[in-house]
């Protein structure tokens, strides 16, 4: 008897340190995601389970001449919403900045900044709109999921 | 309950109908592009083309457009071209944006881009049904 207990006990022992009875908080821990070169464990925005909702408020201009109100306000509206898109694209995917300064006899001549951003946005949703004195705004919303990704 | 040869015509009458729309839809090809330079939109394109060759045949949820006096799908869709663009635009939409800093002076230019993709016309006569075809 006292030979079997010895032996459970052995056998628990042996399994704790193998990790096979490991608590939940552990299995649930997240992956890290390296950013740069500091190596920093930062924690993934996007949780598995949860939905991250961007929410982008697009701007945009109805044209000077317009052959009606009516086509002021789509043309404002559409203006608007590639505005939305480029919020969007932004946030998710990142823009590229690269910036010139021209300097003559240690003086500044020109400074120029170039931002561009390239994308596919798949699944963005117009949630409201509103038109006042020419200027259309609209706001666009896009769901993120874990899954989406995950692949 | 319904015995097995009770429930034939139901069953035949879902195929007919299933049949019958697929027979009816015309398959297109449709593309949009829209260009806008500092908030304005400057220059747009809607390119409706018969599709030539077989396109998948899984429907999405459809739009309803309204129809009038036998329009073809061209004269419809310039009509009502912001319901089909918000409608085609939920799936998938390319964007290519540029905002240049000189001085105080800024200058935007985006493109956006529906990709051309099939779609299923249903024609009726005082509506249409446009489904996405993936």
């Amino acid at each position: 008897m006292r030979i079997s207990a010895a032996l459970t006990l052995a056998l628990s022992v042996s399994a704790l340190h193998a990790g096979f009875f490991q608590s939940d908080d552990k299995v649930s821990n997240v992956k890290c995601v390296y950013s740069g070169t500091e190596g920093h464990c930062v924690e993934p925005v996007l949780k598995s389970g949860k939905e991250l909702v961007i929410t982008v408020l697009g701007q945009g201009v109805a044209p000077s001449v317009t052959a009606s109100p009516a086509q002021a306000y789509a043309l404002a509206k559409r203006a608007a919403i590639a505005d939305g898109y480029r919020q969007i694209a932004e946030r998710v995917r990142g823009v590229q900045v690269e910036g010139q300064d021209s300097i003559k006899n240690m003086m500044l001549q020109q400074s120029s900044t170039r931002t561009s951003v390239e994308a596919v946005v798949r699944g963005a949703n117009v949630m409201n709109t509103t038109f006042k004195e020419g200027l259309c705004e609209v706001e666009m919303e896009i769901a993120l999921s874990y899954t989406q990704f995950a692949q | 309950m319904r015995s097995r040869n009770g429930n034939r015509p139901i069953l035949y009458a879902i195929c007919a109908v299933t049949s019958a729309f697929s027979l009816l839809a015309d398959d297109y090809l449709i593309g949009y592009r829209l260009t806008t330079r500092n908030a304005q939109s400057i220059q747009e394109s809607l390119d409706i083309s018969k599709a030539m060759m077989p396109c998948p045949q899984k429907h999405r949820s459809p739009l309803t457009l309204k129809r009038d006096n036998n329009e073809s799908i061209e004269t419809l869709l310039i009509r009502d071209r912001t319901a089909f663009i918000e409608y085609a635009s939920s799936q998938v939409m390319q964007l290519k944006s540029d905002q240049t800093i000189v001085g105080t002076n800024i200058k935007s230019l985006q493109i956006l881009t529906l990709p051309t993709r099939c779609y299923a016309v249903e024609f009726n006569d005082d509506f249409v049904t446009i489904s996405l075809l993936e």
